[in-house]
């Protein structure tokens, strides 16, 4: 059964603050993220969010619920999910290529084996060139790049990105935007993929779900498949497709209605 | 000696210029010390001849002045009698002048054996003071107990002035060596802990996450992580417990201080050789200087990423 792999958000709900003080950030919430899924969650800033990404990574603990991943529940951050960070947290004295092989380092895989699986997934996300360089002295958008390459190459069963390309220029994102699907469509792996833009959110997705602040919920949840896989559409033929266009415009107007 | 740098130099080809070359900037494949700007060599030998010229006025003899130099030598002696002196005790001399005897540089060793015997007394006490400042200060960093009982213990030792208690570490450790390296240990050891704890604190908390995402444990977060981040900080810490350890170290030596240099200098002065403290002092602080520039080069090698990222 398929769902003996999924990753279930059990009547989660996050308080932060002192006792007497306190803000709930994240209402009553229940998700089932079913393996090979590309989840995108949208919602404005602040909407809590991050804050559910976070406590699926085990960076924080529920203050109510559980949250389980094939069936048993999570104690703090694991190999099994994969973390994307908004900003890169990549580590500047090591070369990109060392950064890439991190994950397997620790998982105590040997050298060579290491060498091999980092050149694969640096030419994956077209940085083969720069594998020898430090981290900073890449751009924002091969930053990422950089990060995403790492956590693939830790093979972790979900992957979890905040905001990924948030603070990229437009052209750069698109572009990333459509190596992440064509690595989706390649690895199948399970991704939840945060985002304030609901346009990356309907375009990347193969469920969209919206969140709504203060406290966090989610009030929107929708299957979105554009393409099937095997095919390649073109980014800008899915863009111009009917049905695109009108899940956009009900994720957006979903969102305006939530505060 | 000079420590081969270049070339284990990192220059990225691809990265902007580098914000301490200023206008004047030298080529990015020159040494370093080729790239501390020209100018600022000659701004410094100038300022080192202005000194010496005004050195050279109040010690040489002056007709107008009663065929006296004005200051008088036993308070600022002569540079030729400075540089005597440094001869002097670099050389098998004479015990007096018409004396037949022969004696080794001062108080039977030449200069360089007191250089070297505080070196290595400094060296044996910062080498400690790493060993037990890097550890504690992960440790006080990461539990909370232990900061919070231990940290009052360093600010009362970093407060106390080494003088002070000398005496009871000769008590405690002897009249040798022992006592000495301890003196400089424990005035050593508080600046690497504080700098650890500071560098600690400053790691950005999703960089720890990164790493316990990827599968590190406890252990690999703080040796893939943790102390390749504070590596910096760290760094500074030991620049400023050298500094330190010179500062301390005429304290150390006090007492049985010959052969070292802090023992020279303070020997020297009680006897009114001043030719022989000043090139004590001259010797002390040129040390020092190359010691710590030798760190500020390791700096560059070990953390090119400092101020990057």
């Amino acid at each position: 059964m398929s769902r003996d792999k999924s990753l279930v958000v059990d009547g989660v709900r996050q308080f932060f603050g002192p006792k007497n003080s306190r803000v709930q950030a994240l209402s009553r919430t229940d998700l089932v993220i079913e393996p090979g899924q590309f989840v995108c969650l949208a919602g404005p800033s602040g909407c809590g969010k991050t804050t559910l990404l976070r406590l699926i990574a085990g960076f924080i603990k529920p203050s109510e619920g559980q949250i389980t991943v094939s069936g048993s529940e999570i104690f703090g951050p694991g190999p099994d999910r994969g973390v994307v960070f908004q900003s890169p947290t990549l580590y500047p004295w090591m070369d990109v290529a060392s950064n890439v092989e991190l994950g397997l380092k620790f998982q105590g895989v040997s050298k060579d084996q290491r060498r091999a699986d980092s050149e694969r997934y640096l030419q994956m996300v077209g940085l083969t060139d720069f594998a020898h360089r430090r981290t900073y002295e890449l751009s924002g958008g091969m930053q990422q790049r950089c990060q995403i390459a790492r956590v693939l190459a830790s093979d972790p069963e979900f992957i979890l990105m905040d905001e990924p390309f948030g603070a990229l220029d437009a052209l750069t994102r698109e572009r990333l935007q459509n190596e992440l699907l064509d690595i989706w469509r390649k690895t199948g792996k399970t991704i939840l993929f945060i985002t304030h833009s609901v346009d990356e959110a309907v375009f990347l997705g193969s469920r969209v779900l919206v969140m709504s602040p203060r406290p966090g919920k989610i009030l929107f949840d929708e299957p979105a498949i554009f393409s099937k896989p095997g095919e390649s559409i073109a980014a800008e033929e899915i863009r111009s497709l009917p049905a695109f266009l009108e899940l956009r415009e009900r994720v957006r107007s979903s969102i305006q209605h939530s505060h | 000696m000079v420590i081969p740098l270049e070339g284990l130099e990192y220059h990225p080809s691809g990265s902007s210029a580098d914000p301490h070359d200023g206008p004047q900037t030298v080529s990015k494949s020159a040494p370093f010390w080729v790239r501390v700007r020209k100018s600022h060599w000659t701004t410094r030998l100038t300022a080192l001849a202005a000194f010496l010229v005004v050195w050279w006025f109040l010690t040489t003899p002056w007709a107008w002045n009663g065929d006296k130099p004005i200051m008088l030598p036993l308070y600022l002696p002569s540079i030729p009698s400075v540089w005597n002196a440094f001869i002097r005790a670099n050389t098998i001399h004479p015990i007096a002048e018409g004396v037949d005897r022969e004696v080794v540089g001062e108080y039977g060793y030449y200069l360089w054996q007191h250089l070297l015997a505080t070196l290595q007394r400094i060296g044996i006490g910062l080498f400690f003071a790493i060993v037990v400042g890097l550890p504690l200060g992960l440790l006080m960093a990461s539990v909370k107990i232990i900061s919070v009982s231990v940290e009052p213990y360093i600010n009362f030792l970093r407060s106390l002035p080494p003088l002070g208690y000398i005496g009871l570490l000769i008590v405690w450790f002897g009249i040798d060596n022992t006592s000495k390296i301890w003196l400089l240990f424990l005035a050593a050891f508080p600046p690497i802990t504080i700098a650890t704890i500071a560098g600690v604190s400053g790691i950005k908390e999703d960089q720890i996450h990164a790493a316990q995402s990827l599968g590190a444990s406890r252990l690999q977060v703080v040796s893939s992580v943790t102390v390749p981040a504070i590596a910096p900080d760290l760094i500074t810490g030991i620049r400023v417990a050298l500094g330190f350890a010179w500062t301390t170290v005429v304290a150390a030596e006090l007492n049985n201080g010959i052969p070292g240099i802090g023992g020279l200098a303070y020997l020297s002065g009680t006897e009114l050789k001043t030719p022989l403290t000043i090139t004590c002092i001259i010797v002390i602080g040129i040390t020092a200087i190359a010691l710590d520039s030798i760190i500020k080069a390791m700096e560059r090698v070990l953390t090119p990423w400092r101020g990057k990222a």
